[in-house]
């Protein structure tokens, strides 16, 4: 603090502070803390609303009572006596109708109440949703993974780098259309009439139905998410001295030992990044499985996040259901850099 | 010091027939003949970009010629991949695993040919050992000096075993005295093991302090091979004569020319100096002489050739001086052994050099450095 202060002179110095908190605050803190609040309370009936119901029973039956004692009343012939009598039994009424009033306020009021009971909300077909979607974004993160290693080491260490920064623009450009569009021109590539199921039957192939069998949501995650695995690959690959490549050749290694001892080690940073960043932007896609799917498949665990809030309006489970997501991405993202032993300063790398 | 070799490993000889390198249409290395004995400590001395290293991966496999023959023990190497060539490579950067550690780096060879864990690490520490660096098996590279990285370097070359032992410049990013100290190490480790080093470097110094022999290259061709005091004493291209070494070098051209010596024409008088390209009467010419075989003459003297100059500088180098004297605009410079005795020479002087001293050779490409 002192040393920022000593470097950048007061003004600017609170200016960066000011920001760093406004960041801090408004970015990170504040709808996490929001999410959090609301995932931990719900409305209740007050308590001891039985009674309550048990008491302005009561009350109404008073009322009634009170009914026939002004029949009674009035048939009284001594009118000053009568008139007495029907006055109390008024003031009688209207007190009686008062508390009533305020009991039912009472008891119809819902009260806030703080409980864990929102995550219990979770019933076995929601939580085999969960697992699902869990397993099918480690999927897409494998198949990722496995598809942009190559590409990714193509370009970054056999290419001069007039051609690799030609590769990177081309994959680069098809993502400057909205990632909707992107995902609506897949669905109509695996359209059960669509160019894909087109050219299976020109093999000689039954049509294959992509989207109805969740397959579809697959590809399409694969290639709406796969640049967020191949820039880190890039980027640290780039970084690997050919030098070093050559050495465990010449020393006797194999393509594969040396990807095994010398390439992949040096590229974990970029594996965990590229891994951590499509597991959470799978695990948190609302649209490709909306788009791909159409309600045919086996909804995704963004997809009852979303219909928490907007169609059973119950915020407070759908908060709870967005921040158990939240809590498996922030498990996985731990157990990605244990594995492979990178710690949180290569990823700032 | 005594490096063990576990198996019967002997340098092998290498031969270069008419071998050649092209990128495209730019040829990095005109055709070459070449043969390194086995055993033999062999340079490659020349200015930078002049297809050095290039030579040296078509050694150790990482090109192929576009031309010619690469032997390595006899067996054409073209199409051998590098994994599998009885070389191994140190390369300029060093190029050690940063991610493992000494001793690992050191058995990657043997991981390589799959030896067992403790297999490797008993040789790896064997191999330290010979390096005098026993203690530092479990470090990082990043943990080591340059120098203690350079002889980790050397250690995992050496632990496969190659016949031909591969170096790009290994000592450059050393300071004096560390490069002073590697050199009588590598001398050291060439003589015991008998493997054939080729040595690649632009430092003179060190090609000529520590190999049987030199090629001088320049322009991706071989300008001349032969003894450290072949290439100084008996340069046989302008190049070579400027590249190594000091050189006082003046242009002219040849008036009479006898069977081992010829007289020269310059514009600082006639000089009479050894003719060995046989060059005739007409031919232009440069003449050659080394900054330590030029005199200083009394005034009663009488040598084979000398020169009238005026002394204008004079720089202290230690063991000797070097004068700086101009005649006819020319800058001439002679050194002279420091007694510190004597008092430094000025104003006019007269030079003279012996005609076994001066060399007459063809008008050619001279070094600029
Ligand atoms: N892969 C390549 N493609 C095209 N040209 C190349 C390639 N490798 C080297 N060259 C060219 O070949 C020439 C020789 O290069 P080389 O690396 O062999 O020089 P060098 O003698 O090792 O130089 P230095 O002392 O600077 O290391 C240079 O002009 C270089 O630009
Ligand atoms: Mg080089």
């Amino acid at each position: 603090m002192t040393r920022l202060f000593r470097a950048f002179g007061a003004p600017l110095a609170s200016v960066i502070l000011l920001l760093s908190g406004v960041w801090i605050l408004g970015l990170i803190a504040a709808p996490q803390l929001i999410m959090i609040e609301q995932s931990l309370w719900r409305m209740e009936r007050p308590e001891g609303s039985a009674e309550i119901s048990v008491q302005i029973d009561g009350l109404y039956n008073r009322l009634d009572v009170i009914g026939l004692d002004r029949s009674v009343a009035e048939s009284e012939t001594d009118s000053a006596k009568r008139e007495t009598e029907l006055a109390a039994l008024a003031a009688e009424e209207a007190a009686i109708k008062a508390e009533i009033a305020v009991l039912e306020e009472k008891e119809s009021t819902p009260v806030k109440v703080y409980t864990l009971d929102n995550f219990g909300q979770m019933g076995s077909a929601h939580l085999a949703i969960f697992a699902k979607t869990i397993v099918a974004s480690l999927a897409v993160s494998a198949i990722a993974l496995v598809v942009c290693y190559p590409i990714a080491y193509a370009v970054a260490k056999l290419e001069t780098p007039r051609t690799a920064a030609a590769i990177m623009l081309a994959l680069v450009i098809p993502y400057a259309i909205n990632e909707l569009l992107r995902i609506f021109a897949w669905q109509m590539i695996l359209n059960n009439n669509g160019p894909a199921n087109a050219l299976l039957g020109l093999l000689g192939f039954d049509p294959v139905p992509f989207l109805d069998s969740g397959a579809g949501v697959f590809v399409a995650m694969v290639y709406a998410y796969i640049l967020f695995m191949v820039f880190p690959l890039y980027n640290v690959l780039e970084t690997l001295d050919s030098n070093q490549v050559e050495a465990a050749r010449d020393l006797g290694a194999s393509t594969w030992q040396i990807h095994r001892r010398v390439v992949i080690p040096h590229a974990r940073p970029g594996i965990a990044v590229g891994c951590i960043m499509t597991f959470m932007l799978s695990a948190g896609s609302y649209a490709v499985p909306y788009i791909m799917t159409r309600g045919t498949a086996a909804p995704w665990f963004t997809q009852l996040i979303y219909n928490r809030f907007f169609e059973a309006t119950n915020w407070n489970v759908g908060a709870a259901y967005a921040l158990s997501l939240l809590a498996v991405c922030t498990v996985f993202i731990f157990l990605m850099m244990r594995l492979l032993k990178v710690s949180l300063k290569d990823i700032a790398k | 010091m005594e490096i063990q070799m576990t198996g019967q490993t002997t340098g092998k000889a290498i031969e270069l027939e008419q071998a050649a390198v092209h990128f495209g249409s730019f040829q990095a290395v005109h055709p070459t003949n070449l043969r390194i004995e086995p055993g033999e400590f062999f340079s490659i001395l020349g200015p930078s970009g002049c297809g050095k290293t290039t030579l040296l991966r078509l050694l150790s496999g990482f090109l192929d010629p576009t031309g010619g023959d690469v032997r390595i023990g006899g067996k054409s190497m073209v199409g051998i991949d590098p994994s599998v060539r009885p070389t191994a490579l140190i390369f300029q950067n060093l190029a050690l695993f940063p991610l493992m550690t000494i001793w690992e780096n050191v058995a990657f060879g043997l991981e390589m040919r799959g030896w067992t864990k403790a297999k490797r690490r008993a040789r790896a520490e064997e191999l330290l050992a010979t390096v005098a660096l026993s203690d530092h098996a479990g470090k990082m590279p990043a943990q080591l000096s340059g120098g203690q990285k350079q002889r980790v370097a050397i250690a995992r070359a050496l632990a496969v075993e190659p016949s031909v032992l591969l170096l790009d410049e290994p000592l450059s990013a050393l300071d004096l005295k560390l490069r002073q100290h590697m050199r009588a190490e590598l001398k050291q480790i060439q003589a015991r093991t008998g493997i054939t080093f080729v040595y690649i470097t632009h430092d003179q110094g060190e090609a000529l302090t520590m190999s049987n022999r030199v090629a001088v290259m320049n322009r991706g061709r071989i300008m001349q091979t032969g003894t450290p005091d072949d290439v100084y004493d008996r340069p046989d291209s302008a190049f070579v004569a400027t590249f190594v070494g000091e050189m006082n070098a003046v242009d002219g051209k040849v008036v009479t020319a006898l069977d081992r010596v010829a007289l020269v024409e310059t514009p600082l008088g006639r000089f009479r100096a050894a003719n060995p390209k046989g060059l005739g009467p007409g031919d232009e010419a440069i003449l050659f002489v080394r900054p330590e075989k030029m005199r200083l003459l009394n005034a009663k003297e009488d040598e084979d050739n000398s020169i009238a100059a005026r002394v204008t500088r004079r720089d202290m180098e230690g063991a000797w001086s070097t004068v700086v004297a101009h005649a006819e605009g020319r800058e001439l410079r002679l050194h002279l052994p420091h007694s510190g005795r004597d008092t430094p020479p000025s104003g006019e002087v007269t030079l003279g050099f012996s005609a076994d001293a001066g060399v007459i050779l063809p008008k050619g490409e001279m070094s600029d450095d």
